[in-house]
């Protein structure tokens, strides 16, 4: 069983490496999940490869590389449910004039900065089997996405999620990952149909179906689950593996359908009951397991597909260059300015553009998408994960020096009557 | 929302007459005369023989050779040139095939033909 001896050799390194680079980060104040993503890219032919060749092709023949995937794709099934399962539709009331305006913002002003990089990058970096509106929108939705699960944890461990700044910056990541999901997704639908034999108006009219479905039929019969937790306080295992079975069904459907496993089962954990002891419960079911085991398989495997420097000499530099000022530029500028305008104090401004661009794992979810779409090249998915991280990694820094832990004080309370 | 929809369109519009590297990335199999290989040239090839990762100008070939070799080679205008590799790139997308010569070391040129697996080539 060459094979199985292999994968459980790769997923102990992988683990390994995830939590000790995971830890290190930690100490320099940065969230451990920046540190299993810097992992995954150490031991692909970034590093390791380069490094030690001999080692990196012992480690990970390309051969036994599909189970490593297959995992890490289950692990992400997964995840999306969870990152659905936290997002609270209420946080999205109440936040004023200032939230709207700034998410808003927050998404367009980079998906049109963007577009317009694509029309440097797509003659030099892409190839005539992907249209430029295809690489134009990706690219958009690419720049536009916030991490709303390492926003959060970076605010918990802060602990500026219950301040008024915290909350507000929830509140426009929750409507950013809901609207760049939605943007992806019909970027998937319209890069799959021109190269699908199904009929667009099948995938079109199914979608729109599966929509219906979930949210006028499966979303009237899942507040049962609720109730069943309500009277034991916990679920069954059998409960339990019926809700896994949904996530995987849902995800099923949205696979058949062309758009993307993901969507689905980030659908399914995005109208779930959103009582927060319930949520709280399945959060900590799922959590555990997907956090700690499988998302560093899809770091690993995200690493493995990462050649930062490998190949195309200084001008992938000076890409990466272009597409981090860009990125920056379109997402905290945009924030900032966004907020500033809707009455925000300038401090304040500058922090909401700063969490709102961080992008961390949710933008290595994307870019995976891009690549097996064909939508992206791999040079195109290197730089991008490149962006990913420098953005992530500098939100800590910046928000410690722009927003002192001494300063936030004001309670989230106050928001309604100082945002509103 | 309006300004913002219109200039996104406009993007778009001035993009669609960008040209783009002609693409290649795929597998390929390739259709060539074994006789014509002397003994410099790479054995033990299965098909699909080659797999092109390209990212514009930039391809990586790899040959399914049980070793894995790999080549860098550059797309300019429909050629595709390597080490001991030139082809002429052919057809549109969907049906695009190499058609060129591979010159070993030591060896005389050999035409060679290859053609892209239409299922693997765009992550379907």
């Amino acid at each position: 069983m060459p094979n199985l001896f292999h994968l459980v050799l790769q997923i102990a390194v992988i683990l390994v490496a995830a939590r000790v680079v995971g830890f290190l980060f930690q100490k320099i104040r940065q969230p451990q999940v920046m540190g299993e993503m810097v992992a995954g890219i150490l031991l692909g032919p970034s590093l390791l490869g380069w490094l030690a060749p001999g080692v990196f092709a012992a480690l990970f023949p390309a051969a036994t590389l599909g189970y490593l995937n297959a995992l890490s794709q289950v692990g992400l099934v997964v995840f999306m449910f969870v990152v659905g399962l936290a997002l609270d539709p209420s946080e999205l009331h109440g936040y004023g004039h200032a939230a709207v305006l700034t998410s808003h913002v927050s998404i367009v002003a980079p998906f049109c900065l963007g577009g317009v990089t694509a029309l440097y990058l797509y003659p030099r970096l892409s190839d005539d089997a992907v249209t430029f509106t295809g690489f134009a929108l990706f690219m958009g939705a690419a720049m536009s996405i916030t991490a709303f699960p390492v926003l959060a944890r970076i605010l918990t461990e802060r602990g500026l999620l219950r301040t008024r700044m915290g909350t507000m910056a929830i509140a426009c990541a929750a409507v950013d990952d809901v609207t760049g999901w939605c943007i992806l997704a019909y970027i998937v639908v319209l890069v799959r149909v021109t190269h699908a034999a199904r009929p667009a108006w099948v995938t079109m009219a199914g979608s729109l179906a599966y929509v219906l479905v979930m949210l006028f039929v499966v979303r009237r019969i899942l507040p049962a689950f609720e109730r069943q937790f309500r009277k034991r306080d916990r679920l069954s295992d059998n409960l339990i593996a019926v809700i896994v079975v949904l996530v995987l069904a849902s995800a099923l459907a949205t696979e058949w359908l062309g758009i993307h496993l993901l969507f689905g089962a980030f659908l399914m954990g995005a109208i779930m009951p959103k009582t927060p002891e319930f949520t709280h419960y399945l959060l900590h079911k799922f959590e555990s397991v997907t956090v700690v085991l499988l998302l560093p398989l899809f770091f690993a495997f995200t690493g493995l597909r990462t050649r930062i420097g490998v190949g195309g000499g200084g001008a992938i530099w000076w890409y990466s260059a272009i597409v981090i000022v860009v990125a920056i530029t379109g997402k905290l500028g945009g924030s900032m300015f966004a907020a500033r305008l809707a009455g925000t104090p300038w401090r304040e401004a500058a922090s909401l553009g700063i969490l709102m661009n961080t992008r961390g794992l949710m933008e290595l979810v994307i870019l995976n998408i891009g690549l097996d779409i064909g939508v992206i090249s791999p040079a195109m998915f290197s730089i991008m994960v490149l962006m990913a991280l420098v953005t992530t990694f500098m939100t800590t820094p910046l928000l410690e020096w722009v927003y002192p832990t001494r300063l936030f004080k004001a309670p989230v309370d106050e928001i309604h009557k100082n945002v509103a | 929302m309006g300004v913002p929809v219109l200039g996104l369109l406009g993007i778009l519009e001035a993009g669609r007459g960008i040209p783009a590297p002609l693409s290649v990335s795929g597998d390929w199999t390739l259709a060539l005369d074994p006789a014509a290989l002397c003994a410099h040239g790479p054995d033990g090839l299965r098909q699909p023989a080659l797999n092109i990762s390209q990212s514009g100008t930039q391809a990586l070939i790899t040959l399914n050779d049980g070793h894995a070799t790999t080549l860098q080679a550059t797309i300019a205008g429909a050629t595709l040139t390597a080490r001991w590799l030139t082809a002429s790139i052919v057809g549109k997308p969907g049906a695009r095939t190499l058609e060129g010569r591979m010159s070993f070391d030591g060896c005389a040129p050999v035409a060679f033909r290859a053609v892209r697996q239409a299922a693997k080539w765009r992550g379907e």
